[in-house]
C-alpha cells in the first residue's frame, strides 16, 4: 500500500517536474511547479512527517507560488520560441546528462543503505508538537535569526519599491486629495513647494491654471 | 481486510457528506434569494415550488443547458482548470470536520462521525484555502479581459491579505486547546449543558470576532465583495464564464461559506456539542448543522444590509487593523492562561463532566 502510494505521487512529482520544465509558456511552468510542491506533500505525508507537509502546501504552494504567479501575469511574460543560435550546445548538453545517469545508477546500485526499518507511524518526530517543543527549547537561536532574515527581506523588498527616492516630507497620500509633485506644477510658477495636497478637483484645476471663466455647475 | 473495511466506510462517508454538502449549497441560494426579499421588502422566488423549494433544481437545469460561450483568444488549459481548482479546495476541507461525537452502529462498531480525523487537520483547511486562491487568479488572467485581470488580482490579493489575520486569530484557539486536531478541539468543548465550554464565550471572543471578519473577508462577501460587484468589475473574474462553468464558481463561492462556517462552529462555537448529547449522540449532528445554518444566515443577514468597503479600505481593514488585532489576541491568550483566575473559571466553564453536557 504504502509503495503504491510512493509510486503514486513520486511519478506525480516526477511528471510535473519534466512539465515544468520543458513547457514554453511560463505559467504552465509556474502550475507544473505547484504540482510537485504538492507531490512532495503528499510524499512527505507517507513519511510520518505531517506537519512538514501542510507547511510546505501553506508557504510554498499557496504563498510563494502566488506571488511567482502573479508577476508572471501582470508581466505579460510570453512563451519562448526556441532559439536556433543554441543548436551547438546539444551535444555538451547530452554528454552532461549521460553523466548525471551514470551517477545515478552508481548510487542507486553500488552504495549501501544503512540497515534502517521501515518508517513507522508511531515515531513522533514529525509531530507538531515535538517540533514546536524542539523549536522553542533547543533550536530557539536559529529560530530567532530566521525571523530577523524574514524582516531584512521584507524591509529589502519595501526600500527597494520605493520609487525615486522618499515620498516628500509635507506630502499626504489620502485617498480624495491629489499630490502633484514639485516638477509637475514648476512651470507654473508657484514657488517652491515640495508637494501640495489639494482637497478637491476644482482646487487642483484652479492651480494648475485650466479653469475655465464660463464653466457651468450642475448642481442647481 | 480490516483496512478494506474502513476504506469502504471513508468512501461511504465521503458521498454522504457530498450529497449534503451539495443539497445544503441548493436550499442555500434558495434562503438566500428569499430571505435578501425579505431584508428588502418583497418576496423572493416563490412561485417554481410550493414556496419556491423546486428553485434551485430549475436554477441547475438553465445552468446546465446554457450556450457555453469560451472567449476565442483565452488560454484554453487555465480557463478549463480555474474553476476545477476552485471547486476542488472549497469541496476537500469538509473531510476534517467532526459532525456528531462517537455514535454506534450495529454491524459496524462505533464509530467517530468525521470522514478523516488527523494531527493537523487544521493546518490541512488552511493549507487548501492558500491554494484556492489559484483558482480566483488563473480564471481572472485566462479570460483574456482586462477587467476580469484586474478583478481577479484584487481578489486574489484580499483573499491572501485576510488569510493572514485568519491564521492569527485561529492561534488563539490553538494555544487555549493545545492541539490542532479539529476533533480534540471541540471534544474539549463540552461543558455544562454542552453549552458553556464553547471557545467564544470566556476564552476567545476577540478571535471569533477577528475570525469572522477575515472569514467574510476571505469568501468575497458583502462587504468585501468589491471585485465581484456588479457596477464596478462586471462580475470580476468569472465575466468570462457562462454556463456550468459559472455554476462552478457559483458552487465554490458557496461551498467556501460553508466552509469557514463549519470552521466557526468547529473552533468557537462547540462543534456538535449542546444539550443532551452525550445521551443522544445523533443529535449532534442536528447541532452542528444548525449552527452552520446560524452562520450562513448571518452571511446572508449582512449582505442584505451592508454597503460594501473601496478596495484601499479593505486592505487596509486586513493589514492595519485585523493582523494587530489578532496578533494582540495571541498575547492575550497566552498571558491570560497564564493567570490562576482565568484558569480556574475556564476550566470550570469547560468540564468534561458536565451535568446534561
Amino acid at each position: 500500500m504504502m509503495s503504491l502510494l510512493f509510486i503514486l505521487f513520486a511519478g506525480m512529482a516526477v511528471g510535473c517536474a519534466i512539465s515544468m520544465v520543458a513547457q514554453r509558456n511560463p505559467l504552465y511552468s509556474a502550475i507544473s511547479l505547484i504540482g510537485v510542491f504538492i507531490s512532495l506533500a503528499c510524499l512527505y505525508v507517507t513519511l510520518a512527517a505531517p506537519f512538514i507537509a501542510a507547511v510546505q502546501v501553506i508557504v510554498y504552494a499557496g504563498a510563494i507560488m502566488v506571488l511567482v504567479v502573479f508577476v508572471i501575469m501582470l508581466l505579460n511574460v510570453e512563451a519562448e520560441e526556441r532559439p536556433m543560435r543554441l543548436r551547438s550546445l546539444i551535444p555538451i548538453a547530452v554528454g552532461l546528462a549521460a553523466i548525471l545517469f551514470a551517477e545515478a545508477i552508481f548510487i542507486i546500485f553500488f552504495v549501501q543503505a544503512s540497515p534502517s526499518t521501515p518508517t513507522d507511524n508511531i515515531s513522533n518526530v514529525g509531530l507538531t508538537s515535538s517540533i514546536g517543543a524542539g523549536l522553542f527549547t533547543s533550536y530557539l537561536l536559529p529560530f530567532e535569526i530566521t525571523s530577523v532574515l524574514l524582516l531584512m527581506a521584507i524591509v529589502g523588498a519595501m526600500s527597494l519599491a520605493r520609487r525615486g527616492g522618499l515620498v516628500p516630507p509635507g506630502a499626504g497620500i489620502v485617498p480624495g486629495d491629489q499630490v502633484f509633485s514639485k516638477e509637475l506644477l514648476d512651470r507654473r510658477d508657484i514657488g517652491d513647494l515640495s508637494a501640495v495636497a489639494t482637497h478637491s478637483t476644482a482646487e487642483a484645476a484652479r492651480l494648475l491654471g485650466v479653469t475655465r471663466e464660463t464653466e457651468t455647475s450642475n448642481e442647481d | 481486510m480490516e483496512e478494506l473495511i474502513h476504506l469502504v466506510l471513508v468512501f461511504v462517508a465521503i458521498l454522504i457528506a457530498f450529497t449534503v454538502v451539495m443539497t445544503m449549497f441548493a436550499y442555500t441560494t434558495l434562503t438566500e434569494r428569499r430571505v435578501l426579499g425579505f431584508i428588502q421588502g418583497r418576496l423572493g422566488p416563490n412561485r417554481v415550488g410550493p414556496q419556491g423549494l423546486l428553485q434551485p433544481v430549475a436554477d441547475l437545469i438553465k445552468l446546465v443547458c446554457k450556450e457555453d460561450i469560451i472567449p476565442d483568444k483565452s488560454t484554453r488549459f487555465v480557463y478549463f482548470l480555474a474553476p476545477v481548482i476552485v471547486t476542488t479546495t472549497a469541496l476537500m476541507s469538509v473531510i476534517v470536520y467532526p459532525f456528531g461525537p462517537e455514535i454506534h452502529l450495529p454491524i459496524i462498531g462505533t464509530i467517530q462521525l468525521v470522514i478523516a480525523r488527523f494531527d493537523v487537520a487544521l493546518l490541512y483547511v488552511l493549507g487548501v484555502t492558500s491554494v484556492g486562491v489559484y483558482g480566483i487568479a488563473l480564471a481572472g488572467w485566462s479570460s483574456n479581459n482586462k477587467y476580469s485581470l484586474m478583478g481577479g488580482l484584487r481578489s486574489s490579493a484580499q483573499m491572501i491579505s485576510y488569510e493572514l489575520a485568519l491564521g492569527l486569530a485561529l492561534i488563539g484557539v490553538i494555544l487555549q486547546s493545545g492541539t490542532l486536531d479539529l476533533y480534540r478541539i471541540v471534544e474539549q468543548q463540552s461543558g455544562h449543558l454542552g453549552v458553556t465550554g464553547w471557545n467564544v464565550i470566556w476564552v476567545q471572543p476577540l478571535g471569533f470576532l477577528i475570525y469572522l471578519i477575515a472569514a467574510i473577508a476571505e469568501t468575497n462577501r458583502v462587504p468585501f465583495d468589491l471585485p465581484e460587484a456588479e457596477t464596478e468589475l462586471v462580475a470580476g473574474f468569472h465575466t468570462e464564464y457562462s454556463a456550468m462553468k459559472f455554476g462552478l464558481f457559483f458552487v465554490a463561492e458557496y461551498l467556501n461559506m460553508f466552509t469557514v462556517s463549519m470552521l466557526a462552529t468547529t473552533l468557537f462555537l462547540g462543534g456538535w456539542n449542546g444539550p443532551f448529547v452525550h445521551q443522544l449522540p445523533w443529535l449532534g449532528v442536528f447541532y452542528f448543522l444548525g449552527k452552520v445554518i446560524l452562520f450562513l444566515l448571518l452571511y446572508i443577514w449582512l449582505r442584505g444590509t451592508l454597503p460594501r468597503f473601496r478596495f484601499d479600505q479593505l486592505m487596509a481593514l486586513g493589514w492595519k487593523y485585523l493582523m494587530p488585532a489578532a496578533i494582540f489576541n495571541i498575547v492575550l491568550t497566552a498571558t491570560l492562561q497564564w493567570l490562576p483566575v482565568f484558569d480556574y473559571v475556564s476550566k470550570f466553564l469547560k468540564t468534561s463532566a458536565g451535568f446534561w453536557g
